[in-house]
């Protein structure tokens, strides 16, 4: 691929090979400023964000099986029972004389996912054949996720983990990419800082989001598990990939227009880019949307994730990234 | 740019594509090959190409099965950690071989060899907990004179351990017994093992002499997992009744700290000294529980403790329903990621469109091929990588219409786009592929199967969206009928 590199080099430093980036031939790139109006963007930011951090500071979040530990049964009665005769069942369930401490929820006709206190195959069998029994009907078990202590922590590590060597990950793979522009390395972490700023935006606004749907909607679909983990890196990797074709953009007409300031610079490129980070999110958008309406119920969680995610990532890419570059160059000017 | 749009590259594209279709369709080749009808139950499924079997492999949360994994305790002294995990995993493996399931998967895992990971295919939790964790460690012990003890097989006496253990067995087999009546277990001890047992049934005769068959250390008892916390119960008349019930597997799987299972098998008394190296342990068995016995002695003993961390089970009508639900998910995907192409980007979207398809098919070739075990997670990794395919293509289309606009013939805004468009399309695919190295290395197991399927899909997204679209691009776009504006998805084209 050097001959792509170099071929790039050489049509870069004749101007006239580059029309497209000539103002003149983009009246639109005028009209729209997003720089001058950062402010207001990053205000629209907060507005969403800050709710969600208050609600995860105070409230939490609602834990799915695998953070939580304990034991999920999602299991189907073939007469259907209701809700309150399920519940009356598990309330009273014990195990070598021990309640199994049980919640329920219905899921769909007959089919409920009933949750309890860790316990072992043998001791799950004995609950279902109990449940069946009490409840005079056939069972059928369709998942049990039992979970001890050991695993719940490791979950909530890898999540920590992950999303801390992710950040560390790209912020330098920024800086490598973007270090030889002038001001060396210290425009590379501007440009790599900036990329990091709108990627934790996207984490916070997701976490924050999946913290009010959990615990203060109480919807079971703001539960956080493994998956939830998934959507975060996806968002992260995606959010990175829009950011980078902003500021790649920047970094080609820094070298081309010479003549423009820095915020005109960073403007014209969020305009040049900004159609295509859309499109690019609105086909995965759809996808997503496929998903939510026809995929199974532990995908929707994650395609949900992923739609708030990726919807913020696009925002942040365009509407925060870019800007906080310009707002970071004010206090620490390279030229 | 000159490398991409050769010959050999686009021979290359075009092989590797009729590959993937016959991996893709290695099913209907099998059936037409072999004149089968191409729907319904036909024999030799999975198609096998010379050794080579090609077919989706479903994870668990698809097929249907249990995951459990295990954390090992109470290791040995002196032995490498490694090496007691091989063991241990050798025999599980023996173990769940009686179970009969196809491609059972078993692991080592941690990173001080302290855990096992389970997966087997259409076996519930209980029967898999059963036959790995529950499997018995036959233990012979002698009586010891205890005033303390009131009740139990003797009163009067407690259990002492001999160092005579399942471990000393060569092999167990179950039989009718002489009066070909009930069954019995006929066990041949190794050579250690036969001496073992000759000098505690020469001590066992020798005895009480005179006293006949009816002093307690005429006999040698034989339990099953009787350990020596047991032993030290043996005061406490409530404990040593519960222990000396006829030996429970269900409990016994389903135990924790607290629980007290039987563990007794027999208690036969020695009539003369036994030096050939073969016993049969008789105790009212059924043929049933003399062959699960047999088969537990034969599988050998764990040589450590297994503790469950975590269990997974999946009913097989939740993964058929949940193959159902992928598959319109990712069709319906598909489609509309297709249809929004062609509306948006005319002939180029039609395009990039045709080589989505090409990277579908080959993204599937590869699942069959490495093979990628699909798990509910690894399918959404593989949708989501549908929508994230065409994100190279926008790149470079995108770039395209700017060139177009500012000028350039159709041939040198081609080139220019894909030449632009290439550091950026570049530097955001490193970072993706950065998080799902991050994913696939400290992730849990289904959380490696989405990170090992994005990764894929990026990789071949990449190599779909430069080389196949840019070739297509090339191709078509010198045909003079393909240069109108509107089939661009332009305002305006300059005229060569």
């Amino acid at each position: 691929m050097s001959d792509i590199a170099q071929g790039q080099q050489s049509a870069d430093v004749t101007p006239e090979a580059i029309p497209a980036a000539t103002p003149q031939r983009e009246p639109r790139v005028r009209k729209l400023n997003i720089i001058g109006r950062r402010n207001l963007f990053f205000f629209i930011s907060l507005i969403v964000i800050i709710p969600g951090i208050i609600s995860m500071a105070t409230q939490g979040f609602l834990l799915g099986i695998d953070f939580a530990g304990g034991t999920e049964f999602t299991v189907a009665f073939a007469n259907h029972p209701s809700v309150t005769q399920v519940e009356q069942a598990v309330l009273t369930e014990t195990v070598h004389g021990q309640n199994i401490d049980g919640s329920v929820i219905q899921t769909d006709r007959g089919v409920f996912i009933i949750r309890a206190k860790p316990m072992l195959p043998a001791e799950q069998k004995i609950v279902t054949d109990d449940l069946a029994q009490k409840l005079g009907t056939t069972i059928d078990v369709r998942q049990v996720l039992e979970v001890g202590p050991t695993i719940a922590g490791e979950a909530i590590q890898f999540a920590l983990l992950a999303v801390v060597l992710a950040s560390v990950a790209i912020l330098f793979l920024l800086a490598i990419r973007f270090h030889n522009l002038p001001g060396g390395w210290r425009a590379g972490f501007q440009f790599g800082g900036s990329a990091l700023a709108a990627l934790l935006h996207d984490v916070f606004l997701l976490t924050g989001i999946f913290s009010i749907m959990g615990k203060v909607m109480h919807w079971r679909i703001g539960e956080i598990d493994s998956f939830f983990v998934v959507a975060v890196l996806t968002v992260v990797g995606f959010s990175v990939h829009d950011t980078i074709v902003v500021f790649d953009r920047i970094r080609e007409n820094l070298r081309v227009s010479q003549r423009l300031s820095f915020e005109q610079v960073v403007n014209l490129s969020i305009m040049q880019t900004a159609a295509r980070s859309i499109i690019t999110s609105f086909t995965v958008v759809l996808v997503l949307v496929a998903i939510l309406i026809a995929g199974g119920s532990t995908q929707k969680g994650l395609a949900l994730a992923l739609l708030i995610g990726i919807v913020s990532g696009t925002y942040s890419s365009i509407f925060n990234a870019a800007p906080l570059l310009v707002v970071w160059r004010r206090f620490q000017p390279l030229r | 740019m000159q490398l991409v749009l050769s010959w050999p590259v686009r021979v290359f594209i075009v092989l590797v594509l009729a590959f993937s279709l016959f991996v893709d369709g290695a099913g209907y080749v099998y059936r037409i090959a072999n004149h089968y009808p191409l729907t319904g139950n036909v024999p030799g499924l999975p198609p096998n190409f010379g050794g080579w079997q090609l077919y989706i492999h479903r994870g668990l949360d698809l097929a249907g099965g249990t995951h459990i994994d295990y954390r090992l305790i109470n290791f040995p002294p002196g032995q490498s950690r490694a090496d007691v995990q091989k063991r241990t995993i050798d025999v599980i493996n023996k173990r769940v071989n009686a179970l009969g399931v196809s491609e059972p998967e078993i692991r080592g895992a941690g990173t001080n060899y302290d855990r096992i990971t389970v997966d087997l295919a259409g076996v519930t939790a209980d029967q898999a907990q059963k036959t790995i964790g529950a499997v018995s460690k036959l233990v012979y012990t002698k009586w010891v004179k205890d005033d303390k003890v009131t009740n139990g097989p003797q009163a009067g006496f407690r259990p002492a351990f001999t160092g005579l253990t399942g471990d000393d067995i060569q092999s167990a087999t179950a039989t009718i017994d002489q009066n070909g009546v009930g069954w019995v277990v006929n066990v041949s001890f190794t050579s250690r093992g036969g001496g073992l047992f000759a000098d505690l049934t020469r001590a066992n005769v020798a005895a009480c002499p005179g006293a006949g068959g009816n002093c307690a250390e005429r006999h040698l008892a034989i339990w099953l997992d009787l350990t020596q916390k047991d032993i030290d119960n043996w005061a406490d008349p409530n404990y040593v009744s519960k222990v000396s019930r006829p030996y429970d597997s269900a409990c016994l799987a389903a135990q924790t700290p607290d629980t007290i299972c039987g563990k007794f098998l027999t208690d036969p008394v020695t009539l003369t000294e036994i030096t050939g190296g073969q016993a049969v342990i008789s105790g009212g068995f059924t043929q049933q529980s003399a062959q699960d016995l047999a088969t537990g002695i034969n599988s050998g003993s764990l040589p450590v403790d297994l503790q469950v961390l975590d269990v997974i089970q999946v009913g097989s009508t939740l993964g058929a329903e949940s193959v159902k639900l992928s598959i319109a998910a990712g069709l319906l995907g598909l489609s509309i990621v297709v249809i929004f192409m062609i509306l948006y980007y005319r002939v180029p979207g039609l395009l990039a469109s045709i080589a989505l398809l090409f990277y579908a098919a080959v993204i599937l070739a590869l699942f069959k091929v490495i093979p990628v075990t699909v798990t509910l997670a690894g399918i959404t990794g593989f949708i989501l990588s549908v929508g994230m395919a065409v994100d190279a293509n926008v790149l470079i289309f995108e770039r395209f219409k700017e060139e177009v606009r500012a000028g350039r013939t159709i041939a040198a805004a081609v080139d220019a786009a894909v030449r632009r468009a290439w550091p950026a399309i570049r530097d955001s695919n490193t970072a993706t592929f950065v998080t799902c190295v991050i994913l696939g290395f400290i992730g849990p197991a289904q959380v490696k199967g989405f990170a090992l399927t994005l990764g894929l899909g990026v990789a071949i997204s990449l190599i779909s969206s430069i080389i196949v679209t840019h070739n297509l691009l090339a191709i078509v776009m010198t045909g003079s009928a393909f240069r109108r504006p509107a089939l661009m998805g332009v305002d305006r084209v300059r005229n060569v």
